[in-house]
């Protein structure tokens, strides 16, 4: 190696070294991009405990008539990850990061902020109120994404957690951990209105090599149909 | 319009089919018994959620009644490859799948053509 390559690598490396130093996120972020899928993967619910008002919006649930889903709206984030069959695109960037979900067209671009500053840039989907108002942050090998101002609507609507219910006063926080080609989503629900303690979910999905397909819902199309 | 003769076959079926999107198939469908029913189609609707197809279902009194047959996201059946290109309206069709909790709904699980061909999406 001579002089000029010597002083290449030496300020290559010092670059790297300012870059690592001056951008902490960017070092330690975990890589969650890609495109992922439920089918293949796990659910578990954890134990849940109503409230009186909980178990009464549990049982008053039908099917038929109350999925959000069926005028093409989200009932929950835990309910758009339950989704089977469709994608989830992650992209990161320094000050966000975006899931793009197939299902419905979401698009969630969610801010990156400090945890527990005052009051933090939120993103919303505006038409998806139950969706709440999102801000994420990295917490070591986790991406970390805290919704609240979501109105009433439903964590689940799927198989034999349909029904479970969810209130105004609901914190979620998701905890997104990446394991190989195995994305691991671990979802807290505290709805003191609804639970008598936490509701924990754990969703994983694999890497999928499809690409995202546009949705394009309808209500009429979503809507429960009948027989003529 | 010739309509064939329906016969509903209710059978025991152990499932391990996965769930489909949108509304819960556990919860619409009745995954632990089977039917079979033949019909004419009368619209096909290849959309997400859920696409479907309509089918005029010839009873054995004579009577006619539409039954509804329901199926996957229709991005989900691209990818999988299943043929949307082989139905068309007017075509009878023998239809498997699991009876809805709805009314005359059923799931399909697999179309058998005319020609014997058996599609499963």
């Amino acid at each position: 190696m001579n002089d000029s390559s010597e002083r290449r690598g030496t300020t290559g490396a010092v670059l790297t070294f300012l870059l690592v130093c001056a951008s902490p996120a960017l070092a330690q972020r975990p890589d969650l991009s890609g495109h992922w899928i439920l089918n293949g993967g796990t659910t578990t619910f954890g134990e849940w405990i109503f409230t009186d008002e909980g178990r009464r919006r549990y049982d008053a649930y039908d099917f038929k008539t109350d999925d959000p889903s069926l005028r093409c709206i989200g009932a929950s984030w835990t309910r758009v990850w339950l989704n089977p069959n469709v994608l989830v695109q992650i992209t990161q960037a320094d000050d966000h990061v975006r899931l793009r979900y197939e299902w419905m067209d979401l698009d969630r671009r969610i801010p990156l902020i400090q945890p527990g500053a005052g009051d933090p840039p939120r993103g919303s989907n505006p038409g998806h109120p139950a969706l709440g108002r999102y801000a994420a942050w990295y917490d070591g090998d986790a991406l970390v994404i805290e919704t609240i101002d979501a109105t009433d609507g439903y964590v689940s609507t799927m198989d034999k957690w349909a029904g479970l219910p969810q209130s105004r006063r609901m914190r979620t926080v998701e905890r997104l951990t990446r394991a190989g080609d195995l994305l691991t989503i671990e979802i807290t629900h505290v709805d003191p209105a609804m639970y008598r303690r936490p509701l924990v979910v754990t969703i994983t999905y694999p890497r999928s090599k499809f690409e995202l397909m546009e949705y394009n819902c309808s209500p009429d199309d979503a809507a429960v149909v009948a027989p003529r | 319009m010739h309509l064939t003769l329906l016969r509903a076959v209710p059978l025991v079926l152990a499932s391990t089919v996965p769930l489909l999107a949108h509304h819960s198939v556990p919860v619409n469908f009745d995954q632990s018994r089977e039917i079979t029913i033949r019909g004419v189609i009368t619209e096909i609707r290849w959309i997400n959620p859920h696409s479907r197809f309509r089918l005029d279902v010839k009873q054995e009194d004579g009577s006619v009644l539409e039954w509804l047959v329901e199926m996957g996201a229709i991005n989900t059946m691209q990818r999988a490859g299943f043929q949307t290109e082989r139905f068309a309206v007017g075509d009878p069709v023998t239809i498997v799948g699991n009876p809805g909790r709805r009314d005359r709904v059923v799931l399909l699980r697999t179309a058998v053509l005319q020609d014997g061909t058996k599609l499963s999406p």
